[in-house]
């Protein structure tokens, strides 16, 4: 692409002040990571003085092959993109469809964008709080709600599959005002002219969205759809907070933390395991980014569609 | 203008920055690291305060985090040189020579980098009594922790009106407990109540039914690991069915959807007979309704009641010190004042812990109720349980893998399924 | 879908059924969202032990002490001073950066952008390196330190993509006419690009700043100087191993968010404010 600004030494200056967010991405957060890398292929505990022996691919094939908690983990990766399924498309559908209302002229707009946004302020903690007084079986909002269908629920407490249904709901619940943001800032760099062009064309709604908001929105469908795949696929706060270590509704984010801060199944007698952790974290950081790349590969060639 | 204004701002943070620089202190400063719990915090900040002013050379400095968060914290301040006195949950079982290729439990991890202080000589240590120090604080004949109290949680609490008026005597075998359970449902009242939500409490509070079948829990850990005990044995098969009983009748409905904080609230509102679980629970109890009634019993898990009148439990929260500490002598005057028996009786007063000084009483409402039973206090299974790796998500004896709480609801499936994980696990470190 | 088109169908309609339908969906998905947030409000309105006894219990008699315990308790004064110090600057110096780090890279002004952006990328699926970081402060002396706090929060690799994919949507004919007027690429960045993306700037900067302000492991973990603590480390008062005070902690929790809500609610109106669609003709 041509650079207009300048000749000479004002060629640099783009370079220049972008070393500093490059610098400190490199140093803060790459670097770690890196270190992560090599640690997942030692037994290092973390612990000063401790000795750390180099151990190869050992707690990878641990991680993935070794006797029944390889079928576990497995497993749980497998809720996991499950877990990402339903979460991004609920949530980037239901964000998307938000934002297009809330960007019309309407009474208490501000309120709702508010109140939609409010879970996204409050973290995981919180959010596990109040859900949990919510779907209180005894008495709870909800139960009282469904009793007057004669129904009943233990919500969080009921089978694995309706208790991880919920940590759906309310993972949507609490990350849906970002995804909505997100669209409202994008819908501001569509041009009224265009819809003018339309509606005088005779575009009915659908039309409308189907032909100039949705291509036009292409840069905030990207960065949603990938925020949401990658988000999902990392969650664990909100199982730590809503269900605890369950059998059965663990996904690979949760027993990385479980892992990382020595809470793993069957002994209270944790230890310090950091390079078993770290390869745990690396063979997560290797599925999202597979599906992550995928998703971004696919946005490019579609947006590059689009912007010819 | 705006860029100037912005930039000024920028400015100004950075040196706001620079200027809340720490008090320079000119005597000891003595760090010392514990777990938030409340009444604990309450009465460390009281006595911090005394020794302060008893020994104005030292100043105390108290961090506290999370319980859920202490290890991390422990590792990341050993590693900055960063702490003197830490906060540390009791020893467990140290991994035994039968236990082959596992990791060593934490604070066994911490002694063999040689990160605590020995205070084996310490005169302090003589002040706790014999088997505290050598289960909660001994490893490879040194002492390396003080451990300031144990809880149980291998008890009922339950409700002396709903006992009385429905002529239910407190009971002391399975069968007893059973009929107890059968009488009440039958008047409509829930038997038990328990925090389902979070999983831990519905297998926490049928640990006191595994004690009371296998008394010796160093054994058990010990015939596990080398196969001479099975969970789907005979005896094993009798707790499974036991712990079916105890989830599918004697819980009550919708339990599992019960958060963890809210069923000492639950038990208290005097809804239902009975509340499974720990110790730690009486507060929570007394503060919801001060004039509520209650007793706390084991867990009468064995038809015969001999068997039965053990309390299982863990130490709790202890004292260790950093051995690369710069104020080894602040640390231990520290100890020394925190030990002396006056002191320790209101520490004891203000947790409620089970006290772990031989002369020190605990003057609760609690405290009679165990009183009983403190001989027989028994240090728990999972207290020795170090897991072989590749050990499945069932290998333990959890009441909660049961339905409501889990997915089984056939003891012999769900026993051969506990020791085909725990097996495969085992298969790993023998091959 | 945008004010025009919807007046346009309003004229062929008759009656408006989209704006009806709008307020029922809003209406309905709001009752979602109020229901559990009501639960924080009726559950800081409680005492203690009548929140033990019935959690869910209606609040009838209000009891407004938990929001000055609170306050008291978890030492607001001071550590909300420490929020907002930590939570400004690191905001501030990461949006400033990020927009230059942005901005080349979408338009291709430097080498190997491409790659840059794949770099930025990959960084948001890395996994968390929370030892191998404190190794990394600790060894620049910066653990126990403010400006070491800081630092780990002026990378974000959200925020980059925000932008980007963001700036992408201005035109690029805008460079063209600026350079021409013999704008130097500071100020064209600092005083045309960035009113331009305010909406994605608000954007980053409302997500990035409620991820510092609600940051609780690295406050325990970097600063344990209590002058240092954030207010995030002041309501572990609160929590405790054997169950938590739930009513004092709703009541913190409140008071905690109030400034995150001001902030989102200030900087709302430019996230669509409508102002590069009027002032930028595609």
């Amino acid at each position: 692409m041509t650079y207009h600004f300048g000749r000479g030494r004002s060629r640099w200056l783009p370079y220049l002040l972008l070393l500093p967010g490059v610098i400190a991405y490199f140093v803060i957060a790459l670097g770690p990571s890196m270190a992560t890398t090599v640690y997942s292929f030692t037994d290092a505990t973390g612990l000063p003085g401790a000795p750390v022996n180099w151990v190869g691919l050992d707690n990878y094939d641990e991680f993935l092959f070794l006797g029944q908690a390889a079928r576990d983990n497995l497993n749980a990766v497998g809720r996991t993109l499950v877990f990402c399924f339903f979460v991004t498309t609920i949530q980037f559908t239901l964000g998307l469809l938000v934002a297009i209302i809330l960007n019309q002229k309407l009474r208490g707009r501000n309120f709702f964008r508010t109140l939609y946004f409010m879970p996204v302020i409050l973290g995981a903690v919180i959010q596990g709080l109040i859900w949990s007084l919510f779907l209180y079986p005894l008495g709870g909002p909800l139960a009282k709600f469904l009793a007057v269908f004669g129904a009943r629920s233990e919500f969080l407490g009921a089978q694995p599959t309706e208790a991880f249904a919920w940590v759906i709901v309310v993972q949507i619940w609490a990350n849906m005002g970002t995804t909505m943001i997100i669209f409202l800032a994008g819908l501001q760099t569509i041009s009224k002219e265009y819809y003018e062009a339309a509606s005088s064309d005779g575009a009915n709604r659908w039309q409308v969205f189907a032909n100039v908001t949705w291509p036009l929105l292409t840069p905030s469908v990207n960065t949603n759809l990938l925020l949401n795949v990658i988000g999902s696929l990392q969650a664990w706060q909100l199982f730590l907070v809503l269900l605890g270590y369950r059998n059965g509704t663990q996904v690979l984010g949760y027993l990385i933390y479980a892992t990382g801060f020595g809470q793993t199944s069957g002994s209270v007698t944790s230890s310090f395991r950091q390079g078993y952790a770290a390869a745990a974290s690396i063979i997560m950081f290797i599925l999202v980014l597979v599906i992550g790349m995928s998703v971004q590969y696919v946005l490019r060639r579609r947006e590059a569609r689009i912007l010819e | 203008m705006r860029k100037t204004v912005l930039l000024s701002v920028v400015a100004l943070l950075v040196l706001s920055v620079a200027l809340i620089q720490p008090a320079v202190a000119q005597t000891t400063t003595l760090r010392v690291l514990v777990h938030q719990n409340p009444p604990m915090v309450e009465f460390m900040e009281a006595f911090n305060q005394q020794f302060q002013e008893r020994h104005p050379e030292i100043v105390v400095d108290m961090s506290v985090v999370n319980a859920g968060d202490l290890s991390t914290v422990t590792q990341t301040r050993l590693s900055a040189n960063d702490i003197d006195v830490i906060d540390m949950f009791g020893f467990s079982n140290a991994a035994q020579p039968y236990m082959t290729d596992v990791d060593p439990p934490n604070w066994q991890q911490l002694i063999d980098a040689g990160l605590l202080m020995d205070i084996t000589d310490q005169p302090f240590v003589a002040n706790y009594d014999d088997a505290t120090i050598r289960d909660a604080g001994t490893y490879n004949d040194k002492v390396y922790q003080i451990n300031l109290g144990r809880v149980s949680y291998s008890g009922i609490f339950y409700n002396q009106d709903l006992f009385t008026a429905n002529n239910v005597i407190v009971p002391t075998t399975w069968s007893e407990l059973v009929q107890a359970c059968e009488t009440f449902v039958a008047a409509n009242i829930p038997c038990m109540t328990a925090g389902g939500k979070d999983g831990w409490p519905i297998f926490v509070g049928a640990y006191g039914l595994i004690g009371s079948l296998y008394a010796d829990q160093a054994g058990l850990v010990e015939g596990l690991w080398t196969g001479t005990i099975t969970w789907n044995d005979e005896k094993a098969l009798e707790m499974w069915s036991r712990m079916q009983i105890y989830t599918r009748d004697m819980i009550e409905s919708g339990a599992s959807g019960i958060a963890g904080d809210a069923a000492p609230g639950r038990f208290a509102s005097g809804a239902v007979a009975m509340f499974p679980g720990g110790t730690w629970y009486a507060p929570a109890i007394e503060s919801a309704e001060p004039e509520f009634e209650w007793g706390y019993i084991p867990f009468p898990g064995s038809e015969n009641a001999e068997d039965n009148q053990y309390l299982f439990g863990k130490y709790d929260q202890g004292w260790a010190v950093a051995a690369n500490t710069p104020n080894a002598e602040a640390a231990m005057t520290y100890l020394a004042e925190f030990s002396a028996p006056e002191n320790y009786q209101l520490f004891v007063n203000a947790v409620g812990f089970i006290p772990t000084q031989p002369t020190a009483q605990l003057d609760t409402h609690l405290g009679e109720e165990v009183a009983p039973y403190l001989a027989n206090f028994r240090v728990g299974y999972e207290q020795y349980w170090v897991a072989p790796r590749g050990v499945g998500q069932y290998a333990n004896p959890w009441a909660s893998y049961f339905q409501p709480f889990g997915t089984f609801d056939d003891p012999q499936a769900l026993a051969d399924t506990v020791q085909a994980d725990l097996q495969s696990g085992l298969d790993v470190a023998g091959s | 879908m945008n004010t025009t088109s919807s007046e346009a169908l309003r004229l062929r309609n008759g009656i408006d059924w989209g704006r009806i339908g709008s307020y029922a969906f809003l209406v309905l998905l709001a009752i979602v969202y109020l229901g559990p947030l009501l639960m924080l409000v009726n559950t800081s309105l409680k005492t203690t032990p009548s929140f033990m006894r019935d959690a869910t219990g209606l609040a009838v008699e209000p009891n407004f002490e938990n929001f000055a315990e609170a306050w008291e308790k978890a030492n607001f004064p001071q550590y909300l001073f420490n929020s907002v110090l930590y939570t400004v600057s690191a905001t501030l110096i990461y949006v400033l950066t990020a927009v230059f780090v942005a901005f080349p890279i979408a338009r291709g002004y430097v080498k190997y952008s491409g790659a840059l952006l794949l770099l930025f990328v990959i960084a948001l699926f890395l996994p968390p390196a929370l030892i191998p970081q404190f190794q990394l402060i600790l060894r620049l002396g910066l653990y126990n330190n403010p400006i070491g706090y800081i630092l780990l929060f002026i990378v974000n690799p959200i925020g980059i993509v925000i932008l980007v994919n963001y700036i992408k949507s201005v035109p690029k004919e805008l460079d063209e006419a600026a350079a021409l007027d013999g704008c130097g690429y500071f100020r064209f960045v600092w005083s045309i690009v960035l009113p331009l993306i305010r909406p994605a700037v608000a954007t980053v900067v409302v997500m990035h700043a409620i991820g510092i302000w609600n940051e609780i492991i690295l406050p325990t973990i970097y600063l344990t100087n209590k002058d240092y603590y954030p207010i995030t480390r002041g309501l572990i008062v609160f929590q405790g191993v054997y169950g938590s005070d739930w009513p004092v902690l709703a009541a913190a929790v409140l008071m905690l968010t109030l400034p995150m809500v001001i902030l989102f609610l200030f900087l709302q109106r430019y996230i669509v404010s409508g102002l590069t669609a009027g002032s930028v003709k595609g």
